[in-house]
């Protein structure tokens, strides 16, 4: 009963901070605007040192990450966490420069991240995957067009120009597509989106990878009517404005997406098929890569060999150090992130930015590199 | 009865002078040898134990950097990589691995060697399996994943496998300083001379004594003796003297420029490595610029560099190679200046031409011409340390048998100048 009633005002919280989050504008905050805290959540049960943690980086991940924060400090008075959407870049620095506890990034470290700064980390902390929306006025409500990565190579290049174009009625035969220009959208600002997606175009068509490539920022094609909006917010109100648009937004914009009439497209996957980013998908995707994946945990999964596996999915991580001046703080962080990989893997919480839970396989590596911090 | 005690003292400093002349004469013989066969072993060495074990630790460091490198490009290359650049990545896993067993080999104990012996040959199968895995991802048509697997294999040559090779390096490098030292180090032939004029003083003082008592003017065992002193003296005095310089020329132009040039060839290969690793990561992330630019100061051209050092230090041949290494090194600074140009402007796809394209002008081309300088350089260099080295320590070779068989005729002589005195007692 105590524990039910424990998870019960979790999800209470959950959606309060939720609920902030959707009305409030600002991208730093602790915990629900307020002092959020950590507790020891490992499975030993010992309480966390009283702590204060700072937290910085991909803004993919803030929402969770502030509704994380704010209910370990409702468990755990005594740890304060603050947390702050500064882009996976800034929170990689911050970390590796020690003005934050705990960096998190859409992406693992590069080597060069790694090679100067060996103590750190890239752990993963949960499952997220990229949709590609489109606003098509007139299709049925609840009908998912399919597009591939070559046929979005071929859009976002400008040579695929109208919805009806043939190449895109061949991938959705009993469509009625509109014939109406592409517009298509894409970040201004340099993000995991960009290399997520453009990496996806990059692996599905021989031809974009050989002239454009794929990158946090991408030399995009000059076409005509393009959007360039700034964070995944950005990208989902200029799509919404625009008919024709297509566009590329992490998961966790997905209710926000479908809420401003936003259709979700289907993606071919390596194995041909056309797939929605749902629970399924995306975990089947995932286990295709959970036997091969190293102990740092460094693994790039974007189309992977999984028949029914969505293409582009990806681990949002916590960078850390392996270093930390204070032992009490290494302590506390090694509390946090614990109670993250598991109590924080529950659906409560993933369910509302749609987000997917650590396989067990990686959770285990995942406390392996935790238990690194000292 | 005065005359009666004189006659009884004059036996027994006889015998005595006798018996302290022997011992000194074979004390030099004794200390003599043992220090020539300290500077030859020490010698010998040098030419065919610490040095080959240095440059094996120096070539297995350049293995690894060359292979992270071989496999990154290789990987950029397409889905069907060019058989000359896998032939590559395995003759450096297969020199890198052979290396090691020669330093396994060869290991004496030392504690931070075997560890980082240890280290290296814990991480070599992880780093090739980390590879591999990465060639397969790739052949199977997932670029990206194969890349992720890449760059775990770059850590771990670059996080392990390199610091381990490089503290293996320091400690075989300190081990050769040690042995040069010894074999061209002055303390104990200064002993040895200590020695000599001792013993040469004590062979002068005995026969002006006899000179004064028996008013005759030579006793020609001494002066025999004192014959063999001087000349075996001489003779181990000039040795030491010609392969000292021998070695120190061998050494200072030789071992420490290639030495200099190997630290340089690293440092090439490692900006190559972080121009690679730009090139896929496409993080936006400047730390590879940075480096690369960090780097290219210490490799040179300019003053203070390792080419300049280098320079400075070669002889003969190595000099206009050494040369020519500057000057295609600013050649391929000017080629990547304009590899992170495009970088910066996300135009990948030239960019990756530019890094990986073997078309005058790219950087592959600018980096295989620098290697190619430098590994010349290095190879006069070395064999400007063999024929030098080899010649000092050869010096070495009848010195000490020169020492050996003058204590022992200086002994004999002894014992037979001053008995033929005592003779004249009984």
């Amino acid at each position: 009963m105590a524990g039910r009633g424990r998870m019960l005002s979790m999800v209470v919280v959950a959606a309060f901070l939720l609920g902030l989050t959707a009305c409030g504008s600002g991208t730093t905050g602790r915990a629900g605007g307020h002092l959020a805290t950590a507790s020891d959540g490992s499975p030993a049960g010992s309480a966390p040192p009283a702590s204060s943690l700072t937290e910085t980086g991909s803004t993919l991940l803030f929402p969770l990450m502030r509704t994380w924060a704010a209910v370990y400090h409702q468990q755990f008075p005594d740890v304060a966490i603050s947390t702050a959407a500064t882009g996976s870049t800034t929170g990689i620095a911050d970390a590796s420069g020690g003005t934050a506890d705990i960096g998190t990034s859409d992406a693992y470290l590069s080597s060069g991240n790694l090679v100067k700064n060996p103590a750190l980390l890239n752990i993963p902390l949960v499952i997220s995957a990229q949709q590609v929306d489109y606003n098509l006025p007139g299709l049925g409500a609840g009908s998912h067009v399919k597009l591939s990565g070559a046929v979005l190579a071929r859009m976002y290049e400008g040579t695929i120009t109208a919805w009806n174009d043939p190449a895109i009625a061949a991938l959705n035969p009993g469509v009625r597509l509109p014939a109406i220009k592409v517009v298509p959208v894409h970040r201004s600002d340099g993000s995991g989106d960009t290399f997520l997606f453009s990496s996806y175009l990059s692996t599905q068509d021989p031809a974009w990878n050989n002239t454009i490539g794929y990158g946090t920022t991408v030399a995009w094609p000059p076409v005509r009517g393009a959007l360039a909006r700034r964070g995944n917010n950005g990208v989902v109100a200029g799509c919404e404005a625009v008919s024709g648009c297509v566009a590329y937004v992490g998961i966790s914009y997905l209710s926000q997406a479908l809420a401003g009439g936003l259709g979700e497209a289907e993606l071919a996957n390596a194995a041909g098929r056309f797939v929605l980013p749902t629970a399924a998908t995306i975990s089947a995707s995932v286990a295709s890569f959970l036997s091969s994946t190293p102990p740092n945990e460094t693994i790039s999964m974007v189309d992977g060999p999984a028949a029914n596996g969505y293409p582009i999915v990806n681990y949002e991580y916590a960078i850390v150090s392996t270093r930390q001046s204070d032992p009490l703080k290494a302590r506390a962080i090694r509390a946090f992130l614990t109670w993250v990989i598991t109590t924080g893997n529950s659906a409560p919480y993933l369910n509302q930015v749609r987000f997917q839970p650590l396989p067990a396989a990686v959770v285990t590596l995942a406390a392996q590199q935790i238990a690194q911090i000292s | 009865m005065a005359r009666r005690s004189v006659a009884a003292t004059m036996p027994v400093k006889l015998w005595m002078l006798s018996a302290g002349l022997v011992l000194l004469s074979l004390a030099w013989g004794v200390l003599g040898g043992w220090i020539v066969s300290q500077h030859a072993s020490a010698a010998s060495d040098v030419v065919h134990v610490d040095e080959p074990l240095a440059l094996a630790a120096q070539q297995m460091y350049e293995s690894i950097s060359d292979a992270d490198v071989t496999a990154t490009t290789t990987f950029l290359s397409g889905p069907e990589p060019p058989l000359a650049s896998l032939q590559r990545y395995r003759a450096d896993v297969a020199g890198a691995a052979a290396d090691l067993a020669r330093l396994k080999n060869a290991a004496d104990g030392n504690q931070p060697l075997t560890a980082a012996l240890a280290a290296f040959s814990a991480g070599l199968p992880v780093y090739t399996g980390y590879v591999a895995q990465a060639q397969t991802e790739y052949a199977l048509g997932y670029p990206l994943t194969g890349g992720s697997f890449m760059q775990v294999a770059s850590e771990e040559a670059h996080l392990v496998l390199l610091p381990a090779a490089r503290t293996i390096y320091t400690l075989q490098d300190a081990a050769l300083t040690a042995a040069s030292s010894q074999a061209t180090g002055v303390p104990l032939v200064i002993v040895a001379g200590v020695l000599a004029v001792v013993t040469g003083f004590a062979l002068y003082r005995t026969q002006r004594w006899l000179t004064r008592r028996t008013h005759r003017v030579f006793n020609y065992g001494l002066v025999m003796a004192s014959a063999a002193l001087i000349v075996s003296v001489v003779w181990l005095l000039v040795t030491f003297a010609v392969a000292r310089s021998d070695l120190a020329q061998g050494i200072g132009h030789g071992s420490r420029p290639a030495g200099t040039l190997a630290q340089a060839s690293i440092d090439v290969q490692q900006a190559r490595g972080d121009e690679i690793l730009n090139l896929i990561s496409r993080s936006g992330d400047t730390s590879f610029e940075q480096n690369f630019r960090s780097v290219r100061d210490q490799i040179g051209p300019g003053t203070g560099t390792l080419l300049a050092v280098a320079a400075a230090a070669s002889r003969g041949q190595a000099v206009p190679q050494v040369t020519a290494a500057a000057r295609d090194a600013a050649s391929w600074y000017s080629a990547n200046e304009q590899v992170y140009r495009l970088d910066l402007a996300a135009a990948y796809a030239a960019e990756t031409k530019l890094v990986i394209g073997t078309g005058p002008g790219s950087s592959a081309a600018g980096y295989t011409q620098v290697e190619s300088d430098i590994s010349r350089a290095i190879a006069d260099d070395l064999s400007t340390f063999q024929s030098s080295a080899t010649a000092g320590a050869s010096a070495f070779g009848p010195v000490e048998g020169v020492v050996i068989a003058a204590a022992l005729l200086m002994a004999g002589a002894c014992a037979w100048g001053l008995s033929r005195r005592l003779g004249e007692y009984r």
